[in-house]
């Protein structure tokens, strides 16, 4: 698996994500249906192989750990990641935040407000914990990809 | 029945009021606090509220007299023989901090030997080896068998290489499992070892006894007793408490000070330097007198209770593994959904409003070597349960857990 392999294979799980899933999750009736769906986001995006878990590439949370790759393709100012996590859930809502900024701009990246976007999508209770599950150091660690002026 | 009435126990909580619609089973991370002890803190604060051994008013001898207060109740409880065999710190790790760097050279010298166990919290072993590292003292560590309780015999053969402090935990955070602690004081002093109990989890189990135990420290902290946080007793025999560096210097724990030289007061001055958590103590000693309404006998049978139940509905949900025996058990049992990381099943826990703890919980080593032998690589989701819990809520546990398992495995 290279990273290339791993970038082809994340962008059209995100789109099926974003095209499907996420109303499915804005519309689930009650918790148990969100996190069903939750729960299959994270089995679409492919697994990292543990050979390219680099400890560099780790992000921790206090119960589960989760890892980010990061490719800028400079000529197009794009902005693409993979990431995979070892807890299905957090997955899930890793791969939504994805979802939101995979093929950003890096001007777009800076000005992303995490917050924000998962309060439209009424997540934004999973980011209150989100110091135990990781979530918020995911944010920082996608944030700090944008290069600093 | 037990002769237990947890319905009027659990009306001395008025969080149970506040949040009517948690199941709380993260006792052993903290307890919550009866009414006797939050108003024994205000009343503190609103009434008393002066710095201690030290003002010339009245007022400050009256905190100074409820603040000893507070040191003889622990000490009483506890059975020391001595009130000030009673250290207030800001809890069980700055006590054993404070006991690991006092030992330091004035007990342990270089190319010594200390004996730790494979199941100890983290309080309990990093602030040895951080000071082992500096003075070149060798740690050993007792394993643990196919049933994760301590190998006994592996105990006796590593005290045969006469480590100068044994220091182990009265009750393990994560199994819950309840350590022959007599028999192992017995045998460290035998071999000639100061002997050091990590309380936290055990003082509310059981009180211990000082004088009976006989060890040379034994620590808690006070926010696992139903008492406020940054409050926690470091209990040492006279003798050892007299030998201990103190790790923090400044007021109060002086006897003169010069730049020349600086001599220090008395026990427990000595070890307790800067304004102490007045009310913190005055808390704790608030929830002891409180818990001594009741039958500590008692209280264990309804726990057993509530482990009995757990245990047998557990058994009724499928692909559950069971880390902790239930035999020799406090009331904490650590499990895991088969093949699903505990932080899931403890994310679909919390959405039903049940409160547990999911992760290695402060004991790495444990699981290292757990990891070994179950579907612990990730840790595991730890239920542990207090005198407050109601058998409907180990229902609803139970329930709850049956519904994340049918998600997660769906
Ligand atoms: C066995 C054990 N030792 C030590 C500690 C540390 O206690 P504290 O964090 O209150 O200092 C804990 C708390 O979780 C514990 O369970």
């Amino acid at each position: 698996m290279t990273l290339e392999q791993l970038l082809a294979d994340t962008k059209p799980a995100l789109l099926e994500i974003q095209q499907r899933d996420l109303t499915d999750i804005k519309q689930a009736k009650d918790w148990q249906s969100k996190y069903r769906v939750l729960m299959q986001l994270g089995k679409k995006l492919p697994a990292i192989p543990e050979k390219m878990k680099q400890p560099e590439l780790l992000v921790k949370g206090c119960e589960s750990r989760a890892w980010l790759l990061h490719y800028h393709d400079k000529t197009a100012d794009r902005h693409y990641f993979v990431l995979d996590s070892e807890a299905r859930i957090v997955k899930g809502l890793m791969a939504i935040m994805l979802c939101l900024v995979n093929g950003m701009t890096t001007a777009e990246l800076c000005k992303f407000d995490l917050c924000h976007s998962f309060d439209q999508l009424n997540l934004k209770p999973y980011l209150s914990q989100s110091r135990g599950n990781g979530l918020t150091a995911m944010a920082e660690r996608i944030k700090a990809c944008c290069p600093a002026k | 029945m037990t002769g237990f009435d947890v319905q009027q126990f659990r009306q001395h909580f008025a969080f149970f009021q506040q949040q009517p619609d948690w199941v709380y089973l993260d006792n052993a991370a903290t307890m919550h606090k009866p009414d006797a002890v939050i108003d024994a803190v205000s009343a503190f604060y609103q009434r008393h509220n002066s710095n201690v051994h030290r003002g010339a008013h009245r007022l400050s001898q009256q905190a100074t007299a409820q603040f000893e207060q507070a040191r003889a109740t622990v000490a009483g409880y506890i059975n020391a023989r001595n009130n000030h065999e009673v250290i207030f710190t800001s809890g069980a790790t700055a006590a054993l901090n404070q006991i690991a760097f006092g030992l330091m050279h004035t007990v342990l010298q270089p190319g010594d030997r200390i004996l730790l166990t494979q199941l100890e919290h983290h309080a309990n072993i990093v602030p040895w080896q951080l000071h082992c590292q500096r003075y070149g003292i060798i740690i050993d560590v007792v394993p643990l068998t196919a049933e994760h309780q301590l190998d006994m015999v592996a105990y006796q053969q590593l005290l045969q290489l006469k480590p100068k402090v044994v220091s182990f935990s009265h009750i393990s955070n994560v199994l819950g499992h309840i350590q022959p602690v007599a028999e192992m004081v017995r045998q460290a002093k035998a071999a000639g070892a100061i002997t050091v109990i990590d309380g936290a989890q055990g003082i509310v189990y059981q009180p211990a006894d000082m004088q009976q135990l006989d060890c040379d420290f034994y620590v808690f902290s006070g926010h696992k007793l139903y008492g406020p946080t940054g409050i926690g007793v470091l209990y040492g025999k006279s003798q050892w408490l007299e030998t201990l560096t103190p790790i923090f210097a400044g007021g109060e724990m002086i006897d003169s000070v010069s730049f020349i030289n600086t001599t220090f007061n008395k026990l427990p001055f000595r070890l307790e330097a800067g304004t102490p958590n007045i009310a913190g103590a005055i808390g704790l000693s608030a929830a002891i007198d409180w818990l001594q309404n009741y039958n500590i006998a008692q209280i264990i049978e309804h726990k057993l209770l509530l482990l009995k139940a757990f245990y047998s509905g557990l058994s009724a949900i499928k692909g559950i593994d069971i880390l902790s025996l239930p035999v020799h058990n406090a009331g904490i049992v650590a499990l895991n959904v088969d093949g699903q990381h505990p932080a899931d099943v403890a994310e679909l826990l919390n959405q039903q409003h049940i409160a547990v703890r999911a992760g290695q919980h402060c004991a790495m080593p444990l699981f290292s070597y757990l990891a070994q032998h179950n579907s612990a690589q990730h840790g595991a989701v730890r239920c542990s349960f207090a005198a407050y819990n109601t058998l409907d809520e180990v229902n609803r546990c139970l329930l709850a857990l049956e519904q994340a398992v049918e998600i997660l495995t769906a």
